[in-house]
């Protein structure tokens, strides 16, 4: 069943523009909403025999927050990480439906997962920088990617996605010291200029903030607002506070189907689906 | 149980508790007693042992040699050919003038056997180097024979009757006129390191067999590492977890339990029967123990592999790496401390190995040093099994000996993977 709230994609976004000229969102101007982005097409998601996402079909928007909400095990992460086809490298999972990006889909066997994943970077829950130097971490994906030729070209991408994760300061007069030596934020931060490094197009995040304190938390949600005037960004994120704070968007997921999604003011103030009010105000999940 | 002093039964509980309580502590000092008690048996036995191989294998490191004065007669020594003079029988025969035997020929040979052969390349060296000293007389110092090397060392005694004994009564005066005559000298037995196997204990050593060992682990490690280490990415990372590759861990997991012997026999029947390799030479036998140490390595690099945590590999995935550039990029250098200890470990166990050499025909008696990987050579733990088969009372303590060098080749071999492994072991 396909989420009730959804429609036709062009509705949608003019539906959209046009409800938040009205109101004033929560997390910025709505003028910075983009063109669809990413366009999922009935997805489904089969572990095995089990069938974790049904049926989900979604729009997401250029140069905004969206953010999934939902209570564990719905789906939530299972659909995000769809976006890079990071489910091909388990075994028994099974990806149906059009995942579009650009108009282009690609969950076909046509599209090499590896280009995919250069468009479309991910942050994962637990900050996880490779046990390299801080310069390494940053440098590796434009070096696999052959994004630059010389080493001062290199230098000068690792400088940019340090400065703007916010991480530059910090880190400058120690690029070569281990990045794992540093505390969660940073680790974090760091991620997210590994990120960027390879000039991707989307950003998924799961759950970045969950293992960092409230500090960290907030200066991970201002890095979030300053980089969706130029990326597409999905956060999966368990505090419905949070999605409140950060996103544009917003959609809630439940038991692998996708229930309602539209505005992020519309949906924490006055949703249209009676299991979307009770989770929001905190009856389940 | 309740009564009028305790009425809830508190004061009851709490003494059944305080008693159960002692019991538990008293378990664990039992525990904490029989743990000690296993590490002291171990150790104990530990020491035995090493004690025993020293006690027996110390006096092989040093030597007796004696120093002879010889006239090179010109008679006996041809100018032009000086290394065909019997060297030994001169010695013998003056000496024995000097002891005032020369006229009985038992007591000549008896003189004689108290002498090395070396003797005779001694003095020919001494004659070729300076042909003008025919003529003169020489104090030339060459090793004792290994029966009076043992009586010096104590291992022959006078205890015993003549009758049972290697060496006469008279010898025994002989040698210890020599040794008051200060004509005697105990010096560190190079013989050992420098020379090879050969049928005369005072003339043995290692160095044959330690190349050949040496020989052999270089083929062993430079088949057995790549393969090993390949497989074991390939099955832990690449292939596909199916039935079959079910199959092949279980394969190889009974693989590393098979006896070694059975790997011999493979050897034998694969590599000289139908492929006509040199028999006995360490290119067979590195193959052999390569086969041999392939389910080790195999398994020692899967489990260091499946030990790197997953999020490296989806970090590394995310970024946009291959499947290979993920895995040789950032999991195996993180593997690399495990993977190097596994391969360490193999390599010490197949620098023991014997019964496998011993079918592939390393049990023949090879004198020399291996120039290539088809010469025939020796190893060293098979020369320990040759020489303690050997009929000559020295090569009791020479065994020893070379124990305790095979054992100090695995020490240094164990300890470099312990240096290795924590030099390359990274926080993540």
């Amino acid at each position: 069943m396909a989420g009730s709230g959804g429609g036709a994609s062009s509705a949608d976004a003019g539906e959209a523009e046009a409800g938040a000229a009205a109101r004033a969102p929560a997390g910025g101007d709505t003028a910075l909403l983009g063109p669809i982005k990413v366009s999922a097409r009935s997805v489904s998601v089969f572990y095995g025999e089990k069938q974790a996402l049904i049926d989900v079909s979604l729009e997401i928007p250029d140069k905004t927050v969206t953010a999934f909400i939902g209570p564990s095990g719905c789906g939530k992460s299972t659909f995000l990480r769809c976006m890079n086809r990071m489910n091909d490298t388990i075994p028994a999972a099974k990806v149906t439906g059009g995942i579009l990006i650009d108009g282009e889909d690609v969950n076909t066997r046509a599209v090499d997962p590896v280009l995919l994943r250069a468009r479309v970077g991910m942050v994962f829950q637990k900050p996880n920088p490779f046990p390299k130097s801080i310069y390494e971490n940053v440098a590796y994906g434009p070096r696999i990617h052959g994004l630059t030729t010389s080493k001062s070209e290199m230098d000068g991408i690792v400088e940019s996605s340090l400065r703007r994760a916010g991480l530059w300061d910090e880190v400058a007069d120690r690029l070569h010291s281990p990045g794992t030596g540093l505390s969660g934020g940073q680790q974090q931060r760091l991620v997210i200029a590994r990120a960027i490094a390879v000039q991707p197009e989307v950003i998924l995040m799961d759950e970045p903030c969950s293992a960092l304190d409230p500090i960290a938390t907030a200066r991970i949600e201002e890095l979030i607002d300053e980089l969706r005037v130029q990326y597409c960004i999905v956060i999966v994120t368990h505090s419905m506070a949070q999605a409140a704070r950060v996103s544009q968007r917003t959609a809630f997921f439940h038991m692998g189907k996708l229930v309602e999604h539209g505005p992020t003011e519309d949906i924490f103030t006055n949703p249209r689906e009676r299991r979307t009010l009770d989770y929001i105000t905190g009856r389940f999940g | 149980m309740t009564d009028a002093l305790d009425p809830t039964g508190q004061q009851t509980r709490q003494r059944a508790a305080a008693a159960q309580l002692k019991r538990r502590y008293a378990r664990e000092r039992r525990f904490k007693l029989y743990g000690q008690l296993a590490i002291g048996i171990a150790l104990a036995f530990l020491l035995l042992l090493v004690g025993r191989i020293f006690e027996q294998g110390h006096t092989a490191f040093y030597t007796h040699a004696l120093t002879t004065p010889v006239y090179l007669d010109p008679a006996r020594v041809d100018r032009v050919y000086p290394s065909g003079a019997n060297y030994l029988q001169l010695a013998a025969d003056q000496q024995a003038e000097r002891l005032g035997v020369a006229d009985d020929p038992v007591a000549v040979r008896e003189v004689r056997d108290l002498l090395s052969s070396e003797l005779n390349f001694v003095a020919a060296a001494a004659v070729e180097a300076d042909p003008s000293r025919i003529g003169q007389t020489l104090q030339l110092r060459a090793p004792l024979d290994d029966s009076a090397d043992l009586y010096l060392k104590g291992e022959i005694s006078r205890n015993t009757p003549e009758d049972q004994r290697v060496l006469s009564d008279r010898q025994l005066d002989w040698l210890d006129q020599f040794k008051a005559n200060g004509q005697i000298e105990a010096r560190f037995n190079t013989v050992l390191f420098t020379r090879s196997d050969s049928t005369q204990p005072e003339l043995a050593g290692v160095l044959g067999a330690v190349i050949g060992s040496a020989l052999m682990l270089f083929v062993t490690a430079a088949l057995a590492l790549p393969i090993g280490v390949g497989a074991a990415v390939y099955l832990e990372e690449f292939a596909p977890k199916n039935r079959f590759t079910d199959l092949i861990e279980v394969n190889i997991n009974n693989l590393a339990a098979v006896p070694s012997i059975v790997y011999g026999l493979l050897g034998l029947a694969l590599f000289i029967n139908w492929m006509h390799l040199p028999r006995s030479s360490p290119l067979v036998g590195g193959l052999v123990l390569a086969l041999m140490s392939l389910p080790t390595i195999i398994i020692a690099t899967r489990s260091a592999l499946k030990s790197v945590p997953p999020s490296i590999r989806e970090a590394a995935l995310a970024v946009g790496a291959s499947r290979t550039q993920a895995v040789f990029h950032h999991v195996l250098p993180l593997a690399a401390p495990g993977v190097m200890t596994g391969a360490i470990i193999a390599m010490a166990h197949a620098l023991g190995e014997t019964a496998p050499l011993l079918l592939i025909g390393m049990v023949s008696f090879v004198p020399g040093v291996p120039d290539a990987l088809t010469d025939p050579s020796s190893a060293l733990s098979v020369l320990v099994y040759i020489w303690e088969n050997a009929s000559e009372r020295a090569f009791h303590e020479r065994t020893a000996a070379a124990i305790m060098v095979l054992l100090t080749f695995m020490i240094a071999m164990n300890a470099v993977a312990i240096i290795l492994r924590r030099r390359f072991e990274r926080r993540w």
